[in-house]
């Protein structure tokens, strides 16, 4: 009773004409929805719950968010913003079968996503260096709980993309829905960073 | 209605929502450790805490000793239906292993501090507030071994072809891998968000562990349900 992956009509149709098809289409699978909403929907207490303590005690945090580097915060957004384009470019090079433009350009958003870490670590490495560790005081606490469970998230979104890159690897076997439920954790990777980052670094 | 052949397989289904109730009851009203009792109070609190809640620990804590071993049953009705995917049996190995050993200091640990406790009541308070906290940083705070059973358990059901459980079980997972390692500073923090008490490391995580719970146990009853009353499942 092995299940054979298969095409459905409306998606080989996406996969022949490099669009998606008219109509009611969910890309990706359901699975993958279930998930990012669930995890945004625990990002999002995460957000409330920071947001709670910040309005008890907002001048600490302000002057706690003036030794963060927006600069760093700034290029992390724009690596991420950059490999999130190079998803969804790679997504539709599959859908037209150019896939070696869309091997390389999942390698690009990989190596954006290992750019985001090393930018990351050197972040915390100045910060620790400047005293300002977990135990500082609440926003730091935050800083680190909320960049850390990102964190957690691109490492396991680098592994998702490796399964976007060996999905595409045989055609035979190629499945439209995993390489668009590969894409959308890395999207909504990128979107969880980009509410941090306002949220962290930029809210005043 | 439902197949006598696989009357062995319903006894063990109703194993486990029957075993969560009681543990609902034990760690809630019972024992007082759901939800948790203050990270930041004194060791006098502490004895005061003990001896208002003297009697419903002793019950709690004296039941869940008996009833722990329920727990095995629930585990091994999900084993078994592991063992049914088109994967290595090693997951369903890892699984059972992975919940043997979290379950010492995620469970047994904490009951054991808290009933030493109650029973000796006139050791030094300092000595009792080392047993709560001994107690309830293992029992929120022990998370490696259940995160790799949450992790083993998704990855079981991403690989599996057989469709045994569906895809989405297997991200529901991964939230709670996630919420576990939320719960891991609750060594450094005493108060707020992430204290054993806290929004985020005690009442985020468990309100996802119920979802979890509650998922798992109306998916396997459906699995059950589907799974041909002669099946063989291999060794």
């Amino acid at each position: 009773m092995t299940h054979e992956p298969k095409l459905e009509p409306r998606r080989r149709a996406a996969v022949k004409s490099g669009t998606p098809p008219p109509g009611c289409y969910l890309s990706g699978d359901t699975g993958m929805w279930v998930f990012v909403l669930g995890d945004l929907v625990i990002f999002g207490v995460y957000f409330i719950v920071f947001m709670v303590l910040r309005a008890g005690d907002p001048r600490s945090f302000l002057s706690s968010q003036r030794h963060l580097d927006l600069t760093m915060g700034a290029l992390n957004t724009l690596v991420l913003l950059t490999s999130s384009w190079l998803v969804a470019l790679a997504v539709q090079s599959v859908r037209t079968g150019e896939i070696r433009r869309a091997t390389g350009l999942v390698y690009g958003a990989g190596g954006c996503g290992l750019l985001f870490l090393l930018i990351k670590a050197e972040e915390w490495h100045t910060m620790i260096g400047h005293g300002f560790t977990l135990t500082h005081n609440d926003f730091f606490m935050f800083y680190y709980m909320l960049t850390g469970a990102h964190l957690l998230h691109v490492l396991i979104g680098i592994l998702v993309l490796a399964l976007f890159r060996g999905e595409i690897r045989d055609p035979r076997l190629r499945r439209m829905s995993v390489v668009e439920a590969t894409a959308t954790y890395w999207h909504m990777v990128d979107l969880l960073w980009v509410v941090i980052f306002a949220l962290l670094y930029v809210m005043r | 209605m439902r197949d006598r052949g696989k009357r062995d397989l319903w006894i063990c289904w109703w194993v486990f929502p029957v075993f969560y109730t009681l543990f609902g009851v034990i760690f809630v009203p019972l024992t007082r450790v759901m939800p948790p009792p203050r990270p930041d109070v004194t060791a006098d609190q502490i004895t005061a805490f003990f001896d208002a809640h003297s009697l419903t620990i002793k019950i709690g804590f004296g039941l869940l000793m008996v009833v722990i071993g329920g727990g095995s049953i629930a585990n091994g009705l999900v084993a078994h239906q592991m063992k049914r995917m088109s994967i290595s049996p090693v997951f369903a190995y890892g699984y059972i292993a992975t919940l043997a050993v979290g379950g010492i200091p995620g469970c047994l640990f904490a009951g054991l501090a808290f009933l030493t406790a109650t029973f000796r009541p006139d050791r030094d308070p300092q000595l009792i507030a080392l047993l709560y906290d001994i107690a309830l940083l293992s029992f929120i705070g022990s998370l490696g071994c259940f995160a790799t059973q949450y992790l083993i358990f998704a990855l079981a059901i991403f690989l599996d072809r057989n469709r045994i459980l569906p895809n989405w079980m297997a991200y529901v997972s991964i939230w709670q891998v996630v919420t576990e390692l939320m719960a891991a500073p609750v060594f450094i923090f005493r108060t707020g968000p992430f204290a054993w008490n806290g929004a985020i490391s005690f009442y985020e995580g468990t309100a996802i562990f119920g979802v979890y719970i509650a998922c798992l146990i109306a998916l396997l009853r459906k699995a059950i349900e589907r799974q041909p009353a002669d099946e063989r499942v291999p060794d």
